[in-house]
């Protein structure tokens, strides 16, 4: 029967604060949507079918589409700041 | 408003369980996610629009739902300047590992026991403090203090004198133009490789001739898997988990190897990068893989137009986005360029040239991509555009290293990412540093 010894746990803990809880809306009636197209195959299409159905039924009352060079880099600051600053809510994506 | 708008994210489903890891590292741990079905990218537009029917419900809910979360419930942070906890384990190397392997603390191969003796040992070489943070690591943002990389590098099979390498690795994967977080959950096979330079490589024995991507050297093996190591515990990117690659590749194992200056008939790549001569350093690549290109030919344009064929292939994501891939000249290679009086950004401009991809190669999707990924810089692609591998031809990066033989290799790069090159501070080179600071100041 082995004895014990003490070892290293080597799992380093992330120091990130929870910043802020999620914020929710009233309802998605005459709100103003964001979309951040990712630029992976189809997510341009599903964004204006999203759109469409987001009006039609939901009563949302404008949606501003904006696209990222690509899926694995971040949008640019100016992207984030003028969706921050025009939309009640912002719709991101990822996955294949 | 707007300052504060609501947040979702629509996520396929292969991707919830990254998406939600994220979130999580990120400090927004309960952000909605409304799912859809994965694979979405290869779905008929009548499939999509069925698809946006049920995530717009989803949408509609979730974004008046309120948070769950109770901001008292929260785990506890440990402080920054948290050391690392010891365990008790049985003291039985077979013991050890099946622990370390069930807690997804290694990467299927046996390690060493990171003890507290261990640990101490490597921590002699450098002069930081244990708790100095050196970098955080995407995506789980773990802080990889001096320690952390200790351990990690211990139970790698690392000499306690590799920490210094490991220490400027750590630094170089987490500067932001290397961008780690996208190489860490990609689903290309990206590992990251070590190239390093410089009077370090031979003391510390890093093979950079015959067989230096493969096995047999110590410090090429371990180093390369210390890395690893700590990507996995400090980086929290576990295989299936936030690493979703499809297949990985084995460099993810380990892949690392140094230059082969004395078979260089050029500058080494730590000088190009502005460093002395006399300087080491660590050089991080998010690499895809290694092609071999067996090339016999005498004369540098016989060279070059192969090497150029062979990085033109058409799934290659450097044309996508505008890349930074990578070339490992074998020396016979070097010297049958050099000898014809080309330098080694001649040789980058050459390969540039010579390797423009004609658009019309990439079919379907991924053709929209490359148009998305390179208009800024290209302009409008059509099928006829000559789309270059990079933005520019130095951005192709070269060095020197293999034996004898007739094969140079291909690296490509994942996309976006560029390679970073830190010196490794010795702890004497640290003090020659500080006596030279002090000579001045007097």
């Amino acid at each position: 029967m082995a004895g014990s010894t003490l070892v290293f746990d080597p799992v380093a803990p992330c120091h990130n604060e929870p910043r802020q809880s999620r914020r929710a809306l009233d309802q998605l009636a005459g709100k103003v949507i964001g979309f951040i197209d990712n630029a992976k195959p189809n997510f341009n299409y599903l964004v204006d079918d999203l759109a469409e159905v987001l009006v039609s039924k939901y009563g949302v009352a404008s949606v501003i589409k904006r696209r990222k060079r690509s899926a694995s880099m971040a949008a640019p600051e100016a992207m984030v700041k003028e969706l921050a600053e025009q939309c009640d809510a912002v719709i991101t994506g990822s996955g294949d | 408003m707007k300052r504060g708008a609501a947040a979702l994210t629509v996520c396929s489903t292969s991707f919830v369980e990254l998406g939600r890891a994220q979130q999580k590292a990120l400090g927004y741990p309960d952000l909605p996610i409304a799912v859809i079905p994965h694979p979405f990218g290869i779905r008929t537009r009548d499939e999509l629009r069925r698809i946006a029917g049920q995530c717009a419900d989803d949408i509609a809910r979730l974004v008046c739902e309120p948070g769950s979360r109770d901001p008292a419930a929260s785990p506890r942070r440990p402080s920054p300047a948290a050391r690392a906890a010891l365990i008790e384990a049985p003291d039985d190397a077979d013991e050890i590992n099946r622990l370390f392997f069930e807690r997804r603390w290694c990467d299927g191969l046996p390690v060493v026991a990171p003890t507290a003796g261990r640990v101490e040992r490597m921590l002699r070489h450098t002069r930081r403090a244990p708790e100095d943070i050196v970098a955080t690591i995407a995506p789980g943002f773990g802080a990889a203090t001096v320690e952390y990389i200790a351990i990690n590098a211990v139970m790698a099979g690392c000499y306690p004198e590799y920490l210094p390498v490991l220490i400027a690795a750590a630094e170089a994967a987490a500067t932001p133009e290397f961008h780690l977080q996208a190489l860490q959950v990609t689903t290309n096979p990206a590992a990251v490789w070590l190239v390093i330079n410089g009077p370090i490589a031979r003391r510390l024995g890093v093979n950079s001739g015959g067989n230096c991507l493969g096995p047999g050297a110590w410090a090429n093996a371990t180093l390369g898997r210390a890395l690893r190591l700590i990507l996995q515990n400090i980086g929290r990117a576990l295989p299936r988990e936030m690493d979703r690659a499809t297949q990985g590749q084995p460099g993810k194992y380990t892949f690392c190897c140094a230059e082969n200056e004395a078979e260089n008939p050029w500058e080494p790549l730590h000088v190009e990068r502005g460093f002395a001569p006399d300087r080491s350093t660590v050089t991080v690549v998010g690499a895809l893989g290694t092609w071999n290109m067996n090339i016999t030919a005498k004369d540098a344009a016989d060279v070059l137009s192969m090497i150029a064929d062979t990085m033109a292939f058409p799934a290659s994501s450097d044309y996508v986005y505008g890349g930074a891939p990578w070339l490992v000249l074998s020396p016979q290679h070097a010297h049958v360029l050099h000898r014809e009086g080309l330098s080694k950004a001649e040789v980058k401009r050459r390969l540039w040239e010579q390797s423009k991809l004609l658009a019309s190669r990439v079919p379907g999707n991924d053709f929209g991509r490359m148009q998305t990924g390179r208009r800024a810089e290209l302009g409008e692609i059509g099928p006829d555009t000559l789309v270059p591998i990079s933005a520019r031809p130095e951005h192709i990066s070269i060095i020197v290293a293999g034996g004898s033989g007739t094969h140079s290799v291909y690296v490509p790069v994942s996309a976006h990412t560029r390679s970073a090159t830190r010196e490794v501070m010795l702890s004497e080179q640290m003090n020659r540093d500080r006596y030279h600071e002090a000579f001045i100041a007097k």
